[in-house]
């Protein structure tokens, strides 16, 4: 039976993986999973300098969903080069960092620097964070600056680059489509959904940044809706995620064209559920007679 | 796995007692329980202090303020309850000085755990209970006999004497040589508390109860601004020292 996909040359052990900004970078997370059975760890967004985030309110829960509105808090590429990633592999984890500068030379800069260190399996390019000024969702909303700075990136990365789409275009499957072109190993779809909340109370935006990002099984539908649509357009895998609560919602992504899956908001509610959804693809597929994983990626359109 | 041992008890008005197997025996003082309610919705879990812990079962008072503790409290049997406890970092437990905890509402459960462990460490333990009113009250007969001096006010007078904690506090704070306030309330109050306790000499541990996303650390939702940078409540605290705490930033 063979649970492994590939990521560009990268062989993950299992489509099971844990998202960016839901995970840290491993510590909290290791007291419920074993890091070395995931798929991979996205490591939180991160910047050359440390980042504190925003101030003011940053998460609050919805009708089954969450708005987060973080703003990217990270360590810093020097402390996560000193004391995060040497955690991370004495775990045996697969580590891919997701890379969020607020502009187009700090992410070519990331992108450099972390390709080339040992022990670095991938990159995830965050083109698609709503929730900072600059940088983030500014990359991913216009083609243009988006192509710029894919070739740059593609450039200066030596390994695997994956791009992590925004949903907050009209057709995702446009930037996928781009993104291919420009030679990226794959694409992460989706990034969390352009949200509010007015408090009514003061009779103004929750969060002093007004909108926030969406995330959580509310968002699921949406994001199954157009993992099926960069499937159609695009030859490169696709990690799907945006809400996976469960087992069944990891094998709608799967079946809709999703090589992989990321566990995002979920591990923030139940932070073992990525080590259940390992199990329970082990037991589906024998159930199922499948003998491997990949028979089942994109079998919605067949 | 957790067990809970019993339905939902009322132990005044919108404030109910929780008794949960959590097969550990072993918690400390400021800690929490985080108890998932609902399938997906709601979808995050509900932090709630620890207000008693014996053997394996932890004992948890919430009050109900929307739709998660409406739900909890409606539980009406005992069964499989899925809970992460204990969480976060408690209050410390010094041995032999003289202490004051001073309780705002639903934030006197921790103190009173709080309290037994102080006294089983021969500290003097001076309680002020505050509540918006009588009603409000829960458990009096517990503090008062686990306390060596008892102080119990209320917004409205209707139960003790006539005042918030803050008002109390200003009384208690004049020449009494505490050496060390622990706090649980509302942000304000406890705000308040750290203004009025000036000496320097005295410690002040407060317990923050902001928004929590995870309550595991993960998210960085319940970040608070500290003179240290910004800490995130669930793993660095609850319990902080309440001189390191940016209050103006909490309070916006």
């Amino acid at each position: 039976m063979n649970t492994s996909v590939k990521i560009g040359s990268l062989i993950l052990k299992n489509p099971v993986t844990v998202a960016s900004g839901t995970a840290g970078y491993g510590e909290e997370l290791s007291a419920f999973v074993n890091l070395a059975e995931l798929g991979a760890v996205f490591t939180k967004g991160l910047s050359l300098e440390p980042r504190e985030g925003n101030k003011g309110p940053r998460i609050i829960e919805t009708s089954s969903g969450v708005l987060n509105s973080i703003g990217l808090q990270n360590v810093g590429l020097k402390a996560f080069l000193k004391e995060k990633l040497p955690f991370l592999l004495s775990k045996n984890a697969v580590v891919i960092p997701n890379i969020a500068g607020h502009s187009i030379d700090e992410n070519i800069e990331l992108c450099k620097i972390l390709s080339e260190t040992e022990g670095i399996s991938a990159l995830e390019l965050n083109v698609s964070c709503p929730n900072v000024e600059q940088g983030g969702m500014a990359f991913g909303r216009d083609i243009r600056t988006f192509s710029k700075l894919l070739r740059k990136a593609r450039k200066a990365t030596k390994g695997i680059l994956i791009v992590k789409l925004s949903p907050n275009v009209d057709d995702v499957a446009a930037f996928a489509k781009a993104a291919e072109d420009f030679g990226a190993d794959a694409v992460s779809a989706i990034n969390t959904v352009l949200g509010m909340k007015i408090d009514v109370k003061s009779r103004k935006p929750y969060f002093l940044r007004k909108s926030a990002g969406l995330s959580g099984p509310a968002i699921k539908p949406i994001a199954v809706r157009i993992v099926y649509e960069i499937f159609e357009r695009v030859n490169i895998p696709i990690i799907g995620l945006g809400g996976i609560s469960c087992f069944e919602d990891m094998l709608e992504f799967i079946m809709a064209g999703a090589s992989a899956v990321s566990i995002g908001t979920m591990n923030l509610v139940n932070p073992s559920v990525a080590s259940d959804c390992i199990a329970k693809l082990e037991e589906y597929m024998v159930k199922e007679k499948i003998n491997d994983i990949n028979e089942l990626v994109g079998i919605a359109h067949r | 796995m957790a067990t809970l041992i019993d339905k939902p008890l009322e132990v005044c008005k919108d404030h109910y007692l929780l008794k949960i197997d959590i097969g550990i025996s072993l918690s400390h003082p400021g800690q929490f329980a985080n108890i998932k309610i609902g399938k997906n919705d709601p979808l995050l879990r509900r932090p709630f202090s620890i207000f008693d812990h014996k053997e394996n079962i932890i004992e948890i008072i919430f009050k109900v303020v929307g739709k998660g503790t409406e739900i909890l409290k409606n539980i009406c049997k005992a069964g499989y309850l899925d809970v992460i406890a204990p969480l976060g970092q408690g209050f410390s437990i010094t041995e032999n000085k003289n202490t004051l905890l001073i309780g705002g509402g639903v934030g006197n459960a921790p103190l009173y755990y709080l309290a037994k462990q102080l006294k089983a460490k021969n500290n003097i333990v001076n309680y002020l209970y505050a509540a918006r009113s009588k009603d409000y009250i829960f458990f009096e007969d517990k503090y008062r006999l686990i306390s060596n001096t008892f102080y119990l006010a209320t917004d409205d007078g209707s139960g003790g004497r006539k005042g918030t904690a803050c008002d109390i506090s200003g009384e208690l704070a004049g020449g009494s040589g505490y050496d060390i306030v622990y706090t649980c309330g509302p942000a304000i109050m406890m705000a308040g508390i750290v203004r009025i306790f000036q000496n320097p000499d005295t410690r002040i541990e407060v317990s923050l109860e902001n928004y929590f996303g995870c309550g595991i650390g993960l998210c960085s939702g319940c970040a608070v601004e500290t003179n240290a940078g910004i800490k995130r409540a669930c793993v660095d605290g609850p319990a902080f020292d309440g001189r390191v705490i940016d209050w103006g930033s909490l309070l916006q």
